[in-house]
This record gives C-alpha cells, structure tokens and sequence, in this order.
C-alpha cells in the first residue's frame, strides 16, 4: 500500500470519527446543559481520563477504562445529584482534584508509557491513534443516540422541561436521567482519545451553550446542537491538520469561540427577544 | 366504575432528614366527581397532602388507593390519570419551551413510549389552549408568559392530559380577580362535561370556590375538620383556627 493511501485511510477515520464525536458529545450536551449536570458531567469525563491512564498502567485498552471508570462515576454519583444532596461545586472541587491526581499517578506507575503516544492521547487527544474500531464504536453509539433522542422525544421533552411535573404526569424521568447520564459517559470515553481528557467535556458543553443562544424552542435547539458540534469539529480538525496543531485543543479553541461570538450576539440576549419587541395587543 | 377515587388509610409523611411527620396518620376518603378544597395556613401539610396523593411523595406509612390502583405498586399507573397544577413554578425567562410543547408533555405518558403524538393528540392541546384563552400564546416561549399566564397554560396542560382526578395545588394564587373568576368557570365546565374529582388546595378561606362540595381542614400535619362546603364554612371552630392562623380577615 502506497505511503500517500495510508495518510489518506488515516485521514478518512479521524475524520468520520471527528464527525461522529461532534455528533454524539453535543448531542449529549443539549441534555447535560437542561438537567443541570455540567458538574456531573465534568467529573465523568475526569473520571474517563483516571480510568483509561489506569488501562494503560494494567496493560488493556485505554477506552474500556475510561468507559468502566465514566460508568462508575454515573452510577455512584448519580443518585448523589439527583437528590442534590452534593453541591456542585463541592463535587468539582473534591473530585475533579482527585480524579486528576489518580489519572497522573496511575500513567507514572507505568514507566515508560508516561510519554507514550497513547498516553499524551489521553490527556491532549490525537487523531493518530484513532483506529477503524474507534470510529465503529462511535457510530454505533451515535445510532443509540438517534434512537433515544427520536424515540423517547416526548419523555425527554417532559423531563427536561421539568422533572416533577413529568414525573407527576407518570413520565419515568429516572429512567431518562440516567439514560443521559450513561450516554454521556460512552460519549466521553469514546471521544476521549480524540480530544483529550482535559478537554472532552468542552465538547458536550460548547455546542449545546451555543445552540441555547439562538432558540427559544427546544426541538430546534435538540437538532442545533449537534450540527454546530459536527461543524466546530470539522473546522477544528482541517486547521489542526493544515497547520499541525493539536487537533483536540484546536477543536476546543473553534467550539469556545463559537460559543463567545454567540453569547455575544444572542437574540434572546437583546430586547425584543428573537422576533424583536411586539405590542401586547398584538397578541391578545 | 369505581366509587372511591381517593382513598387513605392511616397515611403519615416524614420527609428525608425530619422527625416531624409533615402529615400524620391522615384517614380520607373522596368519592369520585366530588371537589374537595384542602383548607389549611402555610406548612400546615397541605401539598405533602395531595403529592401523598398522587405517589410523588411515598408515604412513611399507611395505604393509599386512588382511581382504584395501589399506589405503592401501581404509582405510574395512577400518575397517568392525575393532572396536578403545581404551585410556585419558578420560570427562567430563558426557558426555551414553546406553550404548545408544554401542554403536550402531559398526554407523554398517555400516548406511550415509542409512540408519536398524533393529530388528535395535538387537537387536544389546542382545544385545551382555547379552553383557558392562550391559543394566541400556544408558539410563545414559557419563560415569556406572565405568573398568571402560565398558571394558564399549566390548568391547559392538566386538561390535555384528560385525567379522572385533578389536583390543584394554590391554582389561582397568580390570578387576578377576572382570571381566576373565568378559570372557575372553566373548572366548573369542565367537571360538567368529564365527571372528575377534584382536590384543590387553598390557604385562604376567601378562595374556597362555589362549586366545591366539601371542605377538609389541616392543621400541623392532621385533618381537624371535614364536612360539607357551607356547614365547615359557617362553623365557629373554622373561624377560631382562622383566627389563629392570622387569616381570619382576608
């Protein structure tokens, strides 16, 4: 095989797995940002980033770790927010710190892995160690993504519209929350050697932030986000690659801009709203 | 057809962390098409009372049994064909929910998992929109409404869903005089063409509409009277805890 087709079979994975990444994170994202889960969500993705430096540390694959560790993190703290009985940023604060801490200790317990590319993949994320199973899982997480977001629409609407009242109305919202918590957790440890465990959750949360700038209705902004997720990323990923950038830090840089030009010039932002302002007889 | 919609044995709340029992070992039997007003002042265990009702909060002890089904077991069940108009729904003026929407999310569980809202669900939502005079606002966003326009839109929400037992938590607390004077008549509309029971739940003696047929009142937790709607009414013991409750003068 010809050096310039490997490059290009290369090219071609990371680039559907980018896609693919883009779609699921901010989709993911549009139900963390509702449910007030950014503290949960953020910890998982640590959690991701402890798990797959101890696969690497035991010797098996990075993203089974990171997924075992993301699961876990749902399942114990879960319950936890979902009662509120921890604040947020008490859970930031205590395991953020301390998911980090494991997540070094365990790569300096494997001597000579500390630097390897799998390892540096980890933390900053490469498009290098992306394989054609990677890019599998994730389309086959994006295909359970599509599948929950159509087919439990009405059940998603209700619940992130207000848990209570669903719950009162015989929604299961428990069943949905955690739902969106174990998706978000495959997100994050699927996209994690991609973007890098530092930066994955910005990728959950800059998109679907973004996408609650321009709407006011829901079902647009459940259909936004992952559209300005696939563009960001794509964009992220040309510039990385035209200028040999980090791809996962210059994914996060596109996402974050994005993200400030459109706090900056949000219609619901201004008066008026997004149709601009109409007299109340108007509508009487 | 079952006679009793509501039916509560011995039923005590502890919230998660208290010692106090926030209703206690309440015995209440509500026949069904009847309208009940829950009267009682701030704390007394009035909403504890009806989310005991409809499962949202399990009871500590005792037996419930609403619309025939068991509460402890078949809570969904009995969720389904409640409606509950919620009281102090705090809206975030960014809320990106259209009225629409909202009235919709009731008949969710109506319609079934994995299953599409169909024409006629969503003539339900409009007639219910019409029905409390918010078709104009059915594209609007919540987080635009006024209190007293969303409390619109929630008493739409609870009739969309079409349910056998209403429970109104301060329904009209947000409403000026001519609102809440056309969501009466609304109610009382209502009950006419679907005979459902309704418990409503009021602070305010004042409030306690017409049309209700008997009054159960609450104290610390206990029913300290049930009767009749004018015979609780004229009653002096009423007018004593009123009194007591600093409400007497409303």
């Amino acid at each position: 095989m010809a050096m310039s087709e490997l490059v290009y079979g290369l090219l071609f994975t990371s680039m559907v797995a980018v896609i693919l990444a883009g779609f699921v994170c901010s989709t993911a994202g549009v139900y963390v940002v509702r449910m007030n889960l950014t503290a949960l969500g953020f910890t998982m993705s640590h959690a991701a980033f402890a798990g797959a430096a101890f696969a690497i540390w035991r010797g098996f694959n990075p993203t089974v770790g990171a997924l075992i560790f993301a699961v876990a993190t749902a399942l114990i703290l879960g319950p936890v927010a979902e009662k509120a009985r921890l604040k947020a940023d008490v859970m930031l604060g205590f395991l953020f710190s301390l998911l980090m801490a494991m997540g070094f200790m365990f790569l300096n317990f494997a001597p000579g892995e500390a630097a390897s590319s799998v390892a540096l993949s980890i933390i900053w994320g490469s498009i290098f160690t992306v394989s054609a199973a990677d890019a599998l899982a994730l389309a086959v997480l994006a295909t359970v993504v599509v599948l929950f977001t159509v087919g439990f629409h009405k059940e998603i609407m209700a619940t992130l519209f207000n848990r209570k009242l669903a719950e009162s109305t015989g929604v299961h919202t428990r069943a949905i929350y955690y739902s969106v918590l174990f998706l978000t957790g495959l997100a994050v440890a699927f996209s994690l050697e991609l973007v890098g465990g530092l930066l994955v959750f910005a990728l959950i949360i800059n998109p679907a932030s973004t996408a609650y700038q321009f709407s006011n209705d829901m079902k647009q902004i459940i259909w936004m986000s992952p559209i300005i997720g696939i563009v960001t990323s794509m964009v992220g990923f040309v510039i990385s690659w035209v200028t040999d950038l980090p791809t996962g830090s210059t994914i996060i840089i596109v996402s974050a801009i994005t993200l400030a030009v459109a706090i900056a010039i949000s219609p619901k932002r201004k008066r008026g709203g997004l149709k601009g302002a109409i007299p109340q007889a108007a509508v009487q | 057809m079952v006679t009793d919609a509501v039916v509560m044995e011995d039923v005590s709340v502890v919230y998660e962390g208290e010692r106090i029992a926030a209703i206690h070992q309440v015995d209440l039997e509500i026949p069904s098409g009847q309208f009940v007003t829950v009267l009682g002042p701030n704390g007394a265990g009035k909403t504890t009372l009806l989310e005991a009702i409809n499962g949202l909060l399990p009871s500590t002890s005792g037996r419930v049994k609403v619309l025939g089904f068991d509460l402890a077991t078949e809570g969904r069940e009995v969720r389904k064909r409640t409606g509950y108009v919620i009281q102090n729904f705090a809206l975030d003026p960014l809320d990106p929910f259209l009225c629409r929407d909202v009235v919709m999310m009731a008949r969710a569980a109506r319609i079934g998992t994995l299953r599409f809202p169909d024409e006629g669900d969503w003539d339900k939502v409009d007639q219910a929109l019409e029905a409390v005079c918010m078709t104009a606002f059915a594209g609007r966003p919540v987080g635009k409404l006024s209190g007293g326009e969303f409390q619109k839109v929630l008493l739409a929400r609870a009739m969309a869903q079409e349910p056998d037992l209403l429970l109104l938590d301060e329904p009209f607390a947000n409403l000026d005089i001519d609102a809440r004077r056309e969501a009466l008549r609304l109610l009382e509309r209502w009950r006419e063409d679907q005979d459902i029971t309704v418990v409503m739940v009021s602070h305010d003696i004042s409030k306690v509409p017409r049309a209700c047929d008997r009054i159960v009142v609450i104290d610390k937790g206990r029913i300290v009277m049930d009767g009749p709607r004018n015979e609780v009414l004229a009653s002096e013991d009423l007018t004593r805890l009123f009194g007591a409750w600093g409400d007497g003068d409303e």
